[in-house]
């Protein structure tokens, strides 16, 4: 579900970029950057092994 | 490199973005390989590495544009780097198929790491940010086609996201499309 709000934001995002303010825009991607960050912490948490 | 130059460059990188959108698409349907959470993650970088070419063609190109796509690259770089690195121990088998060799998240993160390269080299043509109005014209055919391909291709990812995880958690290891099954 969190995959689907991104990509939906990001649409929006592109949208905003291609018609509305240059502003939006910057906002909207920084918004975006930080759910993907998080959403990517979030998803992260195997240990990852590397001891071979 | 002239500003009309540097926005025909970010032309050419919007359609190398749908080209790999749509690369992972054939992957997914033609081989029936449903993509990881962390693979989806990939693709969501890629899409938003998108945002900063539609401002330099929109606006003209600024700094600050190519700073977008470099946070983006830096962001996809680090998760496809995690990915490669939980398969990186030997006899494991990775996640899906392998494409020459690669799988898709080697790709990736090559690719991640080319749009960083590249995107630091094209800052450092500075003649493209002079401002000169006489020289800005508004977007052409091309452009518009290249913008709404890969505004396409993020949309039909939130459509293939939604079949595959649903209204839930999409799960680590996904066989099935949640809101297809019976």
């Amino acid at each position: 579900m969190e995959f689907t709000a991104l990509f939906l934001a990001i649409v929006v995002a592109m949208l905003v970029a291609w018609y509305g303010s240059r502003t939006l825009a910057l906002s909207l991607f920084a918004a975006v950057l930080i759910g993907c960050v998080a959403t990517f912490l979030h998803h992260a948490t195997d240990a990852l092994k590397l001891s071979f | 490199m002239t500003s009309q130059r540097a926005i025909a460059l970010n032309v050419l990188a919007l359609y190398a973005l749908a080209a790999l959108l749509a690369a992972a698409f054939a992957a997914q349907f033609i081989l029936g390989e449903l993509p990881c959470p962390l693979c989806l993650l990939q693709r969501i970088m890629f899409a938003l590495l998108a945002i900063g070419p539609i401002l330099n063609i929109r606006f003209g190109p600024r700094p600050s544009h190519y700073a977008l796509s470099l946070l983006a690259a830096v962001v996809g770089a680090a998760v496809s780097t995690r990915q490669v690195l939980l398969h990186i121990t030997p006899g494991d088998p990775g996640f899906g198929t392998a494409l020459f060799g690669y799988h898709y998240y080697t790709w990736a993160l090559i690719g991640f790491i080319a749009a960083i390269v590249l995107l630091s080299l094209v800052l450092l043509l500075d003649e493209q940010f002079e401002k000169d109005p006489a020289a800005y014209s508004a977007p052409d055919v091309i452009a518009h086609v290249a913008v709404w391909l890969v505004i396409g291709l993020t949309v039909a990812n939130v459509a293939s996201t939604l079949l595959e995880c649903g209204f839930k958690a999409c799960a680590d290891d996904p066989v099935v499309y949640e809101l297809l099954k019976r």
